[in-house]
């Protein structure tokens, strides 16, 4: 027993977040919102060459031949800078099933009847098989994250046989770490945000009321990350409880960025309600992330069915 | 990361099952807030240091097994498991008698800790006082040093000091230099119970039970021998027991998960299973359980490998709590109109939601604890 990850593990990760913290600011994220594309392809190129991509893909096809433990830490890196782009589906569903690192892939498992990310993709993973997304017909939907866009897709289905299942849990798992990391980045923007912030003579983050919110905000993450942890281990060993143990994560950490995002929001007064403050770019990717991949709901359901 | 147990871990674990199927008592003690339940759960006590299992954390010359965090863990899994006793000597063997091992004297290490592990001496804790709760540090009860020397002469009163009813000693801190700064000039001394001056007055809790007293000190003399940690030093010792209080060592995952577990069962045996709301609801409470034990063997793993953890432990006190709070909410939804009985079906869940009430409270308010993350985590600036 030993619940913790190495120190290359958390090597990785740091490296990661040095490369986000230049290549991924708010910065570049509101340039890839208001280009059209919500994608950043020169940030793409970065992460595939570290290795991102390939971190689930055996070293015989060209991956790392890592396990969802190796990549989880990365994947909330990944959720910190709001990356945008089909990043988590590609990373974590795709490039395993396939076993390739190279196609820029999305996937469509929770009964969704849009696909993220459809215009950069070649390639969508949906049950039962895959569309050839270059070839399909796209018709553009508004996701309020602008740096996830959605479309309804006109084509055929290709058969292909892969565990739909895993695909499923490992996009959750995707997701859920992704939230936890999108919201240790709001709190630590709230948190700055009070102690900058000054009323009544005083920064606002003297207050109570204002600790409280964001103590709570803190307590949801830091209660939602080991579930996050264990569920990236279940996955990696398949264990019999994996769809558990990834639903309880996905819960968590989807009531998790919600109740922060609500909470660094209000700690923001006004400028949190404006297009202006950099909050939205964390804010409204945990808001499509918490129901993407199944809500919290879905998954406390998934939990009844094991556990009752 | 390695989630599977080893297999020295597993045969410990199956050590302590058999130990305790062997030996826990058929039917549940008598309340140890009550004569009869506490001199019943005190023989309980001893019964656990013959088997060597009252204290597993400690080290082996004062009674334990010298276990890690680790397998302390796995032994609360199986006591709760067991549905064994109620800890009566927790203010000593968990919270004092680390502090004793940490800042004590060899000579207090040996007088107090192997009395302590076998439950010879029951401690009390004698913190708060009537106008000092969340604000310790404005406790006015003094310690004098006699003109020798050689004693502290003890005046003031404590308030809501748990077990102090029929136990045998308590610890607490007392100010001994009114000069000095609010939060020194205090000394955390050890005071025999039935030391001339000491009057204890039972207060009845919420449940009826005399859990708590009153203390008061009259000119009460202790040796010197027994100050814990420096003279005017005792600021820092009571925050070091708090630690413990607030953090792993009191309040272990397996209490909860089997209180959890026993909500499922609950719910499966009484519950309408077309009422999904109060399905989703149970559901969420078990999995607050799990979370809680992850996070704990995490914060575990992080401690054997010599980490520490500082005001991150507010975050454990404010968990549980609430989710103790939690689980025996939604036991009396399931009982439903029986919830009201005292004496009925749902009798240990009635008595457990009162006692979860206590939970938001000690140890330093919800509210304290946030007011701590918020600062010293989260690093918002002091001073509202």
């Amino acid at each position: 027993m030993r619940f913790a990850f190495t120190d290359d593990q958390k090597l990785f990760a740091e490296g990661l977040r040095d490369l986000l913290d230049k290549e991924c600011t708010p910065t570049h994220v509101r340039a890839a919102w208001d280009d059209g594309a919500g994608h950043d392809f020169t940030l793409w190129n970065h992460l595939a060459e570290m290795g991102v991509f390939g971190m689930l893909v055996p070293e015989a096809a060209g991956g790392l031949g890592g396990t969802e433990v190796d990549l989880v830490l990365l994947l909330e890196e990944l959720g910190r800078a709001a990356v945008p782009g089909p990043v988590l589906e590609t990373a974590a569903v795709v490039a395993p099933a396939l076993g390739d690192a190279a196609t820029v892939g999305t996937a469509v498992l929770d009964r969704s009847p849009y696909v993220p990310h459809a215009h950069v993709a070649s390639l969508v993973l949906v049950p039962g098989g895959v569309v050839r997304a270059d070839e399909a017909s796209l018709t553009a939907v508004d996701s309020i994250d602008g740096g996830r866009r959605l479309f309804t897709v006109d084509a055929a289905v290709e058969l292909f046989a892969y565990d739909e299942e895993l695909a499923f849990d490992r996009g959750a798992l995707a997701a859920a770490a992704y939230l936890v990391g999108l919201s240790e980045r709001m709190i630590d923007v709230a948190a700055e945000y009070a102690r900058q912030r000054e009323q009544y003579g005083r920064p606002i983050g003297v207050n109570q009321a204002v600790k409280h919110l964001l103590a709570d905000a803190l307590l949801k993450v830091e209660f939602a990350k080991p579930t996050v942890y264990r569920a990236a281990w279940s996955v990696a060993e398949r264990e019999p409880t994996r769809g558990r143990d990834v639903s309880m994560a996905k819960a968590f950490a989807s009531d998790a960025a919600y109740r922060t995002s609500r909470s660094a929001m209000q700690v923001h007064g006004a400028i949190g309600y404006t297009w202006e403050a950099d909050l939205q770019l964390w804010m409204k990717k945990a808001w499509a992330l918490q129901r993407a991949w199944g809500d919290a709901t879905f998954h406390r359901r998934r939990v009844a069915e094991a556990i009752l | 990361m390695d989630l599977r147990y080893t297999p020295e871990q597993d045969a410990f674990r199956a050590e302590a099952r058999a130990w305790l199927e062997a030996n826990v008592p058929a039917e549940p003690l008598p309340s140890f807030d009550t004569e009869q339940g506490f001199a019943l759960h005190r023989q309980w006590e001893r019964r656990l240091w013959d088997g060597r299992w009252s204290a597993v954390s400690w080290p082996e010359e004062y009674g334990g097994r010298g276990a890690d965090y680790l397998h302390w863990l796995i032994f609360e899994e199986e006591y709760y498991r067991a549905g064994a006793p109620g800890r009566v000597n927790q203010n000593g063997i968990f919270l004092l008698g680390p502090t004793i091992m940490e800042v004590g004297t060899d000579e207090q290490k040996t007088r107090f800790l192997p009395t302590m592990a076998s439950s010879e001496i029951v401690w009390a804790q004698a913190w708060s006082e009537p106008n000092a709760g969340s604000d310790l540090a404005a406790i006015r009860s003094t310690g004098a040093l006699s003109d020798d020397g050689t004693e502290w002469v003890l005046n003031g009163q404590k308030i809501w000091a748990s077990r102090a009813v029929w136990a045998d000693w308590c610890f607490g801190i007392f100010r001994t230099d009114p000069e000095a700064e609010r939060h020194r000039g205090l000394t955390f001394v050890l005071v025999p119970l039935d030391a001339p001056g000491v009057t204890v007055r039972p207060i009845a809790q919420l449940d009826g039970d005399t859990g708590f007293a009153e203390i008061f000190f009259d000119d009460v003399r202790v040796r010197v021998e027994n100050t814990l940690g420096d003279v005017h030093q005792g600021w820092r010792v009571a925050m070091a027991t708090a630690g413990f209080e607030r953090g792993v060592s009191l309040r272990s995952p397996a209490r909860f998960s089997a209180a959890a577990d026993r909500l499922v069962a609950l719910w499966r045996e009484h519950a309408d299973p077309s009422d999904t709301a109060l399905r989703d609801a149970v559901v969420d409470a078990w999995m607050q359980a799990e979370g809680y034990k992850l996070h704990t063997y995490m914060t575990v793993t992080h401690m054997i490998e010599g980490g520490t953890i500082g005001a991150e432990a507010s975050l454990n006190k404010i968990f549980w709590s609430e989710m103790d709070v939690r689980i025996h909410e939604l036991a009396l939804d399931i009982a439903g109109p029986e919830a009201e009985r005292m004496d009925g079906e749902f009798e240990r869940w009635v008595d457990g939601f009162l006692f979860s009430l206590s939970g938001p409270i000690y140890a330093g308010t919800n509210e304290i604890q946030r007011n701590i993350i918020a600062d010293r985590v989260l690093q918002l600036p002091r001073g509202g």
